[in-house]
């Protein structure tokens, strides 16, 4: 595959994700215009999220030194297995926080719900549904790593999996300082 | 080269990634959409014009629809309208214009194999087919499809009690919508890369023809716009089936009270509109590329402006996410949000008068070759100049007040999208014809077509303007209701006329179409004597377009006469002379 | 039943005339002859063709104008209508004027150079002073309107209401049900969990500024006097269209919205001018339903002491829903 070819491909993947971002921006956009109409239930957003936060960030450095690895020829495959790990975590963490919220009786939707939890679960669902699709990139990522297929000429699928993932986690980074403080 | 697999009939015609093949699958599928959606129009038309009796048409459409009578149900009345907006503005307009057009000409004209993403592209295409699946699949469901307009406002929308498509039917609508924005956004995230990255040596973004400035902008702003109309719509789903309260609120409905509470449909509509307004310039913007493109080959002279041009093709672009509040003036918004929005919309005509004078100025003085395409060009031009006209009265919200969702919109958005945006396709379709299939159209046939449509189509939707200022709403399923509009029944007749004459009058061009396509005379390698890349590649087209190495670009895309040349046309692979100087 | 004859005339027509067509093709085959090549024939045909088909569609514009001119609604009938009206006339001029300049030109151009193979077109790629000429003309016009239609929608939107007689306008599928805020002008509050039967709107009884409203299935306006109409929806998105005033606002399930205005004339007048069947009336503008077209209600604008004999034979609410009834 030339140059031409692989920055191609970087590109629809950074254009895609600007989609995305579109998609996040109308969500947090509503959530913005609603909450100022009043009527918005004040709650304290649970550790569990600050959790599944610092474990995606994990997530992403481990990804970063597995990029210097790749340069340095030396195997990469713990290194993308426990990013997938701590990616199947991270979900874990969100599922506990989400679970924690329905204890503290904010709810997605029913009686007792208030728009406000509504648009909690709604935005952090979407992202773990984006989320998904990461977890299978790196899962085909762990497979070709384990069939030798990244030199340090050729790595084009990591760095596509890995910019989506970095993408997922600065999402999320977003996603949660805008629910934490906003 | 680059790849020889071997080619079966399900990697030719089926699961293509050749862009050219999936073009046409756009085309043909889009085509199929607009004749669904004509008839559609076709039999709400008969309604309007007789209104409660029944009509040899009402055969065609399921029978749950008509009561005893055989008249025509009004909760079915809405599902027309509602399936015929959403087929014409997403089906035909959108993947059928931008879907076609793009795929086909933009590795074409800027000199590139194909796509960035062959894979990505045919993905496009599936999506759009399995979207058009569900939708048609909508029809048939034991309430109907989607009856709330193509604008499917909550709570109408979003509760089955109040209109009984707003059960599977819009369920089945929000899956087909789903499927469809994720297949736009995989087509323009290709156009896009492809453009910036594939253009071939010499093919600098200032030598690009205009169709393709204009296809680029409409790929950065279906990116860009699409995903809201997503976001919009999982929120929706949420309120219709997980019984959350983003958009509903305060509601009694069918007998009950619903337990909503807090939601607010207007924020539906800032949501849906963000995209439905550039969605419209998705719509015009390629349909303008195509036009500008048209009328320069047969004008045999330059596109007047060219520079112009493309400025005006990014304000409009830029301009077209800052004015979506005019569709909202009568929610009941803060009165300085609606100035604000009046002023954005107004400025808007700008960029757009600026286009039609360049156009002007393109034919005056021109040699102009009337090939059907070219009809159309012209008559994209001059409904572009009524419907824009018209919209300086609907952007002024004072004087919305008055013509908001009445008729006088209606002619409106008629003219400009269903004028201008489909002569633009079809004057695509005429002019590339011959490259698409290796064949020639029959002219005289476009001919025809031509001049019959051009005078139904505004034998339709010239006369709505003056049911508007009658004070005539739009949906209405008869206007028998109020004797205020009974004068109004003669303009309703011909409008009648006209458009089951229009509609007849298509098959002119669908015989045409397909006539051609196997019994057409065959094509010769420029028959339009144009200057663009796609005219230098094989008439039996091949993949990666050019069978040695790729074309050399020395000029522009439109020196047309240019004094001192031996022909009236130098393709844009033609090394500049000694002496000559690049325009 | 003629419909079908004509649908099966013109199509027996459509399909000679593609058989004629598929004569031609053939025999120009024969003949060696491109049947398809857009010969000097052809373009002084549809040069032709577009000045003829041109000139019929100014032709049938202008009909259209004058043949219609009668149907469309007559002058408006409240303050603020009379500066839209104004606005309306500026503007649909100005448009106007544009219209039968570009369009002629348009048809004009598209006659006067039609090609032949001894003409050439002439090589003008662009004019940077042109393109600024058209450019700023149309900005300063623009301009021009932008500022008049701010004013004027400056002028409709922010109207002085604290002398208005306040009346709710109520939107459901499919009726229109108006309550008069009675004599302290001041509406009850509402919920929508308070509605029964009897209490179709909902309205609370504790709170003492219902007691005097009234249910009302058509409004009553004084003449001259403002009016400030308050707007609910009980299920999906209404709206309320008075075109002759030249009124309109969504009714949203959810959200209260206003409109005020001033009427102008009676409806004895409007029926000496417009006829002996004028009636104003309130109809529904946002699709709501199977029977979005038939939510009516009537308006009725008359003078002062028609009005305060109307309204005293009204049931107040407190009547309707505190009284105990046998």
């Amino acid at each position: 595959m030339n140059l031409i070819q692989k920055k191609s491909l970087k590109q629809l993947l950074w254009i895609g994700i600007g989609a995305i971002v579109m998609f996040f921006a109308g969500l947090t956009s509503a959530y913005i215009v609603r909450k100022a109409e009043g009527n918005w239930l004040e709650f304290i957003l649970p550790d569990w999220f600050l959790y599944s936060t610092i474990t995606i960030i994990s997530s992403s450095v481990l990804l970063i030194i597995a990029r210097f690895y790749i340069n340095k020829e030396k195997p990469i495959i713990q290194l993308i297995l426990t990013t997938l790990l701590l990616g199947v975590l991270f979900s874990y963490f969100q599922f506990r926080g989400w679970q924690e919220l329905t204890m503290q009786g904010v709810f997605l939707t029913g009686e007792g719900s208030n728009v406000a939890g509504s648009f909690l679960y709604v935005i952090t669902l979407a992202h773990l549904v984006h989320l998904l699709g990461g977890l299978i990139a790196l899962v085909v990522t762990l497979i070709n790593a384990r069939g030798g297929k990244y030199t340090s000429n050729n790595y084009l699928g990591f760095e596509l999996a890995s910019n989506y993932w970095h993408f997922l986690g600065l999402l999320w980074v977003y996603l949660f300082f805008f629910l934490k403080f906003f | 080269m680059s790849d020889h697999h071997k080619e079966t009939f399900i990697t030719k015609y089926i699961f293509s990634m050749d862009h050219k093949m999936i073009a046409k699958q756009f085309l043909i599928t889009g085509m199929l959409m607009a004749v669904l959606g004509m008839l559609m129009s076709a039999v709400f038309r008969v309604q309007l014009a007789n209104p409660g009796e029944s009509s040899i048409l009402y055969s065609l459409l399921p029978g749950s629809w008509v009561n005893e009578m055989g008249a025509l149900n009004p909760d079915k009345y809405l599902a027309l309208v509602t399936m015929h907006g959403t087929i014409l503005v997403f089906w035909v307009l959108t993947a059928g214009l931008s879907g076609t057009f793009a795929n086909f000409l933009i590795p074409l004209q800027i000199g590139a194999r194909d796509m960035a993403s062959g894979f990505l592209n045919m993905l496009s295409y599936w999506f759009f087919f399995i979207a058009t699946v569900v939708l048609i699949s909508s029809i048939y469901v034991q309430g109907g499809p989607a009856s709330g307009g193509w604008t499917i406002y909550p709570p109408l929308s979003a509760l089955p009690q109040a209109i009984p498509g707003s059960g599977t039917g819009m369920t089945l609508w929000l899956i087909s919508i789903t499927l469809f924005v994720v297949g736009s956004l995989l087509g323009g995230l290709n156009y896009i890369v492809t453009i910036l990255n594939l253009r071939t040596k010499g093919m600098s973004m200032q030598r690009m023809p205009l169709t393709v400035w204009a296809l680029l902008v409409t790929a950065i702003l279906g990116v860009l716009s699409f995903p809201v109309l997503l976001s919009c719509g999982l929120l929706l789903i949420f309120d219709r089936s997980f019984g959350t309260s983003f958009y509903l609120s305060d509601i009694i409905v069918g007998g009950e009270m619903l337990h909503n509470m807090g939601g607010s449909p207007v924020l539906f509509e800032h949501l849906f509109w963000f995209l439905g307004h550039p969605e419209v310039y998705i719509i015009l913007l390629p349909a303008l590329g195509i036009i500008s493109e048209v009328i320069s080959v047969n004008s045999r002279k330059p596109i007047f402006g060219y520079k112009a041009m493309v400025v005006s093709i990014l304000v409009i672009g830029f301009l077209s996410f800052i004015v979506w509040g005019h569709h909202m003036f009568m929610t009941g918004m803060n009165p300085f949000l609606g100035s604000v929005f009046t002023f954005t919309t107004l400025l808007i005509a700008i960029p757009s008068a600026v286009k039609v004078f360049n156009y002007l100025a393109t034919l005056w003085r021109a040699n102009i070759r009337f090939t059907p395409a070219m009809l159309f060009a012209i008559a994209g031009v001059s409904a572009f100049i009524t419907g824009g006209l018209t919209g300086l009265i609907l952007g002024d919200s004072a004087l919305d007040i008055n013509v908001h969702d009445t008729y006088f919109v209606v002619g409106h958005f008629h003219i400009v999208m269903g004028l201008s945006a489909i002569y633009g396709m079809l004057a695509g379709v005429y002019h590339w014809f011959p490259k698409m299939y290796g064949r020639m159209m029959n002219k005289n046939l476009g001919y025809i077509h031509f001049w019959f449509t051009f005078i139904c189509a505004y034998g339709v939707f010239f006369p709505m303007h003056f049911l508007g200022l009658a004070g005539l709403p739009r949906r209405y399923y008869t206007n028998t209701a109020f004797p205020m509009f009974d004068g109004l029944s003669d303009i309703n007749d011909i409008i009648t006329f006209f458009a089951l004459a229009g509609a007849v009058v298509q098959t002119i061009f669908l015989f045409n179409f397909f006539y051609s396509i196997f019994k057409g005379t065959k094509a010769s390698q420029n028959p339009w004597k144009s200057n663009s890349l796609e005219w230098t590649t094989p008439i039996e087209r091949i993949h990666g377009n050019w069978p040695g190495e790729l074309p050399t670009v020395h000029r522009w895309a439109y020196d047309y006469s240019k004094p001192g040349a031996e022909e009236d046309y130098i393709l844009q692979t033609e090394p500049l002379k000694e002496g000559e100087e690049e325009h | 039943m003629t419909n079908i004859l004509i649908a099966l005339v013109v199509l027996l027509v459509i399909v000679s005339l593609v058989q004629l067509t598929r004569v031609s093709e053939l025999l120009g085959e024969l003949k060696n002859e491109d049947v398809n090549k857009v010969t000097d024939n052809d373009n002084k045909t549809q040069g032709v063709l577009f000045l003829i088909i041109g000139m019929g569609f100014m032709g049938f514009v202008i009909w259209q104008m004058i043949e219609w001119n009668h149907l469309l609604l007559p002058a408006a009938a409240s303050l603020h209508g009379e500066q839209i009206d104004v606005l309306m006339k500026f503007t649909m001029t100005m448009i106007l004027v544009v219209f039968f300049v570009l369009t002629p030109m348009l048809f004009y151009f598209a006659y006067k150079y039609r090609g032949s193979k001894n003409n050439t077109a002439y090589f003008l790629s662009h004019n940077n002073k042109l393109e600024l000429i058209w450019t700023v003309i149309p900005t300063i016009v623009l301009t021009g309107v932008i500022i008049f239609g701010l004013k004027t929608w400056d002028e409709t939107m922010n109207v002085d209401t604290s002398t208005a007689k306040v009346v709710e306008v109520y939107s459901e599928q499919f009726k229109w049900t108006a309550r008069n805020s009675g004599n302290d002008n001041k509406l009850g509050n509402s919920n929508f969990k308070l509605v029964t039967a009897k209490n179709a709107l909902g309205v609370d009884m504790q709170d003492q500024n219902s007691l005097d409203d009234q249910l009302l299935r058509e409004v009553h306006l004084v003449v001259g006097k403002p009016v400030l109409l308050k707007f609910r929806s009980r299920d999906v998105i209404h709206s309320a269209y008075l075109p002759h005033f030249r009124v309109q606002m969504n009714c949203v399930p959810g959200l209260l919205t206003q409109f005020a205005f001033t009427p102008t004339k009676t409806t004895k007048q409007m029926k000496e001018e417009e006829g002996e069947d004028f009636e104003y009336v309130l109809l529904c503008n946002k699709i709501c339903g199977a029977a979005h077209y038939n939510m009516q209600m009537s308006f009725i604008v008359e003078t002062q002491e028609e009005y305060d004999e109307w309204i005293s034979s009204k049931e107040t609410l407190s009547e309707k829903l505190l009284t105990q009834k046998q």
